[in-house]
């Protein structure tokens, strides 16, 4: 890479990383590399971070994660975990649903209540 | 990256039915592109519904491929957009395409994997919808819901933003770089239909 592109992907950068050309060299090259590696961390990241909204959306009516996704494979419903993390938060209703669904799936699901929340007040 | 490229396809068709009305008439002469995309726009889906974005009131980037007389005929609608809202239809699909799964409402544009062999204007259908909402019930297909088809027009076939593939190898004198955009076709969602047969649940 020539001085001129190294300088203008050096933008923003701190110190004299922006505007030695040794140093921003070294820089921006790390930066690339760092950015090639991370656009495959990316989705291994999404696909963790979906898997805890659906998580969340889940126990709300008193279901896992793993016995959800269970549910859902028995049924064969195909909604990947990107789709059904967008439901959980935008679409409450059709999400609800979806968990009916795999709860009558899989009883084992049944049995599961949300555990109740007492205060220390109980104890005394 | 998935999620992004759903938020950012909340757009205007607020705007562009109202151009429909304005600017159709008005230019006969240059604007027989712009003109017959719109018409056959409405075509497709008479009742088409003035969409009023849910997450975000970013109205900016959505109309680059209309061309550049758009924004001649831009000024009118805004006001108008808030008096027409209860007429929404509201419903939405989960469709498959070129095995990524997209949420789709009408009205909104999303961009694809290339399909190849789709021109610019062409109406496509797309048959894989995994799931179908509506306001008052759900139709949750296994895995597809029958007959269920949601419509679309390809409106652009471009490139995506260039990405650099630096690629190197330490103590081994080895560095590549290499540029690459990744072909894209935006498609816009005219339509769903075809789902009241199937199951549906209902929701409380």
């Amino acid at each position: 890479m020539n001085k001129k592109e190294v300088f203008k992907l050096a933008k923003g950068f701190r110190g004299r990383a922006k505007n030695c050309i040794r140093i921003a060299r070294e820089r921006v090259e790390k930066a690339l590399q760092y950015s090639y590696r991370d656009r495959r961390n990316k989705k291994r990241d999404m696909r963790g971070l979906w898997i805890q909204r659906i998580n969340a959306g889940t126990r709300q009516h008193g279901v896992n994660y793993g016995n959800f996704m269970h549910g859902l494979m028995k049924e064969n419903i195909q909604l990947n975990r990107k789709v059904l993390s967008e439901i959980s938060m935008h679409e409450p209703y059709s999400f609800k649903a979806l968990v009916d669904i795999s709860r009558n799936a899989f009883p084992g699901n049944k049995a599961i209540a949300p555990p109740k929340k007492e205060g220390l007040a109980i104890l005394i | 990256m998935a999620s992004l490229s759903v938020c950012s396809s909340l757009t205007t068709t607020s705007t562009l039915s109202q151009n429909q009305k304005s600017a159709v008439p008005a230019f006969k002469t240059n604007l027989n592109f712009l003109s017959r995309s719109l018409s056959s726009l409405r075509l497709a889906s008479p009742k088409q519904p003035l969409f009023v974005p849910n997450f975000s009131q970013t109205e900016a980037p959505s109309s680059l491929a209309e061309s550049e007389t758009e924004p001649i005929t831009e000024f009118e609608p805004t006001v108008e957009i808030a008096d027409e809202e209860p007429k929404r239809e509201e419903v939405f699909a989960v469709v498959m395409v070129g095995s990524r799964q997209y949420i789709v409402f009408p009205g909104r544009f999303i961009y694809t994997q290339r399909l190849k062999g789709a021109n610019v204007n062409d109406k496509i259908t797309l048959n894989k919808v995994l799931l179908v909402g509506t306001k008052t019930s759900t139709y949750i297909g296994k895995p597809i819901v029958p007959n269920a088809t949601v419509h679309a027009v390809v409106e652009e076939q471009k490139l995506d933003k260039k990405v650099i593939v630096f690629k190197y190898k330490k103590k081994k004198n080895y560095r590549r770089n290499i540029g690459h955009r990744q072909p894209i076709t935006r498609i816009r969602i005219t339509s769903i239909t075809g789902y009241q047969d199937s199951p549906a649940v209902t929701l409380p």
